[in-house]
């Protein structure tokens, strides 16, 4: 050990005369601790959240949409998809028919809700999403054995399965093997006389199977149907009003769309196609998300810099309390930037030590958010707490260990390893759909996701101002004349 | 006898504000090696200034130091710092021990500073430090201390502090060690048993003491003695 960190170290440990200092100490380090715990959980959390939004998007989404800007329908779509899937980089198209239907539910004489209908080809749609592995019943739009019941039962004509979203459905109040009827159309009837009267298209879905993406967007709003018969409905046969592309890398989006429209080759009049990739879609939430980030290491970095200033005010009363110390050591030859060094040492011990209790409770915190394993019951923790306090009162009043150094290092690892275990009762992974919130945030578990980058680059940036804090009150201590030190009361 | 230190017409004088307190006048003296001089004289007469800028712990207002022919005075701060880790021992009235470290760790600290300047990659706890401890362990042994290594100061007793001070000021082998009043704050009998050390120090390492002090019984042991009245020294 160096000179200075010799003595560094040892005016951090000692406890003698100065346990006023050593408070201080420990609550510096607090600080910081809590600053980095702090930003590394929130960050751990915001991440989550954009990466947790990221692919549920992406596994419902396409990740270019190619539509005409009047969003009407268009022919020879398969042509169009054929030529599409030889662009590089793209994985597979799908069409779509894509709608507004209002909701006319059974016992009442108006329409209650308008939904999204999506018209499928189930098979195409895998490709492109992650369709099939979110929905629990049928994706079997056609020959659903619950359409025939369901035709027998009603004794009205059944068009065909419809997949819903499970809070859609759950609004509706709707399970597998009910009817829906929709208004496919509303047009004005031109032919009749007097006051004019609405013409209402109807068309009866059979509930075949719901979708759960954990995205509140998706399943609140969306109803799946077969392609078609969304064709069929709208008088469209052959026709599509929208084609979904999947890329090989969700990224190139922005790169590729321009190819892809190209690739489609609308040649017809008045036909002008325009593309939407994911990112664009959702480029407000992503905007508010990054943005939330940075006022979040800003706020977070602003708290470190508080806890920062407690290092300086902590080095500072040390440097006055050492004063005749420093006047000693000069006077045994040690030179300005021996000083220097010592207390700056001592200041970056107490950043980094911070530093790294604030990383190690922001992961152990992030760990625990994260992991579905069953836990002891509440009480064990607060039994665990209980016990460490009595471990204490009893060992600060009793002398059964005599060695004060084994006594402090063991009452140390006993509240350490009790406090771990008592976060590890009491901190379990937040449900949000159990707290209502499952539709605010569009997802069901507080999400986690820790960036490694961010860790480190918090842990640097809460050494450096740790380390900037040292410069004052060491350049303090090295200033002072050794015999007005020596002379010092 | 050879001449250690020459001290040229030194002066030194404090100034608050506008006034000049003149406290050193052109004093001159001259220590040999080997020697124990004591310097007496009333109280506020500048004996422990003078003590200081031999020791380098400040500048004279005017005047020359002479090291075997180097003058100090006009050495850099940093110049200064190492002669005076190199060159100097010092023990104090109120012996100045750091409090958070055992007696050992006080006698070999100087060493350990020498090393930080060499940029010796020598750590304080490393085996290659064992020599400084151990020269430490025989320094200490040699005052008496051999059961007291490991005391805290606040362990031990005022004239055991002063003894671990004197051990402490020989750890680099220094030219000259400069007591400032060293049976200033112990009683009668421990002074004895201080100043016991100090002499039988000088006569087996030949170490050259300047003590500046007001007790009678240190200027009747002293090979020479020399009192400072008005800022000038009278032989």
């Amino acid at each position: 050990m160096k000179f200075e960190w010799f003595v560094a170290s040892r005016y951090l440990l000692s406890r003698r005369k100065q346990s006023f200092i050593s408070i201080i100490s420990v609550i510096s380090i607090a600080g910081v601790g809590l600053g980095v715990a702090t930003v590394i959980l929130v960050i751990a959390v915001l991440d989550g959240v954009e990466h947790g939004l990221r692919e549920r998007f992406l596994a419902n989404e396409a990740h270019v949409v190619l539509r005409l800007v009047d969003h009407s329908f268009f022919s020879e779509y398969q042509d169009k998809i054929e030529r599409i899937t030889q662009v590089e980089g793209v994985v597979a198209a799908s069409p779509v028919v894509y709608s507004q239907m209002g909701v006319f539910q059974t016992g009442q004489k108006s329409l209650t809700d308008a939904i999204y209908i999506k018209g499928i080809d189930p098979e195409q749609e895998d490709k492109v999403t992650s369709f099939s592995q979110y929905v629990s019943g049928s994706v079997d739009f056609k020959t659903s054995p619950l359409i025939e019941e369901a035709e027998l039962r009603e004794g009205e004509t059944i068009s065909g399965g419809i997949v819903l979203g499970y809070r859609l459905a759950s609004q509706l109040g709707l399970t597998e093997g009910d009817v829906l009827r929709l208004v496919v159309k509303l047009e004005e009837n031109t032919m009749s006389m007097g006051s004019p009267t609405l013409f209402v298209d109807f068309a009866n879905f059979v509930v075949i199977g719901v979708y759960e993406s954990e995205l509140a967007i998706y399943d609140s709003r969306i109803g799946y149907i077969d392609l078609d018969t969304a064709q069929e409905l709208y008088g469209n046969l052959g026709k599509v009003n929208v084609i979904l592309v999947r890329l090989e890398d969700s990224e190139m989006a922005s790169e590729l769309r321009h190819e892809i429209k190209d690739a489609a080759q609308f040649t017809t009049t008045f036909e002008y196609p325009t593309t939407t990739t994911w990112l664009e879609t959702h480029a407000p939430l992503f905007a508010a998300l990054k943005m939330e980030k940075i006022a979040t290491v800003i706020i977070e970095a602003l708290i470190i810099l508080v806890a920062a200033f407690n290092i300086a005010s902590t080095l500072i009363m040390t440097v006055m309390e050492k004063t005749k110390d420093i006047g000693t050591l000069r006077t045994l030859g040690a030179s300005r930037g021996n000083i220097t060094r010592i207390f700056m040492i001592q200041g970056s011990i107490i950043g980094m030590l911070g530093t790294f209790a604030g990383s190690a409770l922001g992961l152990g915190l992030c760990w625990l958010l994260s992991t579905n394993v069953a836990r002891p019951h509440l009480w064990i923790g607060f039994g665990t707490v209980a016990l460490l306090i009595l471990c204490q009162i009893v060992l600060m009043y009793k002398r059964l260990i005599p060695n004060p150094k084994v006594k402090k290092i063991g009452l140390s690892l006993l509240w350490i390893v009790g406090i771990c275990f008592a976060l590890y009762c009491f901190v379990t992974p937040i449900s949000l759909k159990e707290l209502g919130f499952s539709e605010i945030y569009q997802m069901n578990q507080l999400p986690i996701k820790v960036n490694w980058f961010f860790v480190c680059f918090i842990n640097l940036l809460s050494f450096v101002i740790c380390w900037f804090a040292t410069i004052y009150p060491a350049w303090q201590a090295s200033n002072l004349k050794p015999i007005e030190a020596l002379q010092y009361e | 006898m050879d001449k250690l230190i020459r001290i040229d017409n030194l002066h030194k004088s404090f100034y608050d504000g506008e006034s000049e307190l003149k406290v050193l006048k052109g004093v001159n003296l001259d220590v040999h090696k080997s020697e124990i001089l004591a310097i007496m004289g009333a109280s506020g007469v500048g004996k422990s200034t003078l003590l200081h800028i031999i020791g380098t712990l400040d500048r004279p207002s005017d005047g020359s130091i002479f090291y075997e022919d180097q003058d100090i005075t006009k050495f850099s701060e940093n110049e200064l710092t190492h002669f005076r880790n190199d060159a100097i021992g010092f023990v104090f009235q109120f012996h100045q021990m750091l409090p958070e470290f055992t007696a050992l760790e006080n006698v070999v600290m100087s060493r350990l500073i020498k090393n930080s300047k060499r940029g010796s990659s020598v750590d304080a706890k490393s085996s290659d430090s064992n020599d400084f401890y151990e020269t430490a362990e025989k320094l200490l042994d040699s005052v008496g201390l051999s059961d007291r290594l490991n005391h805290y100061p606040s362990q031990l007793s005022g004239g055991e502090r002063q003894r671990v001070a004197i051990a402490r000021a020989l750890m680099n082998n220094p030219k000259v060690v400069l007591a400032d009043e060293p049976t200033g704050n112990i009683d009668d009998k421990t002074s004895d048993a201080v100043l016991d050390v100090l002499w039988d120090v000088n006569e087996r390492l030949n170490q050259t003491f300047i003590i500046v002090t007001h007790d009678s019984r240190i200027s009747e042991r002293a090979k020479r003695t020399v009192q400072l009245i008005d800022g000038k020294i009278a032989e």
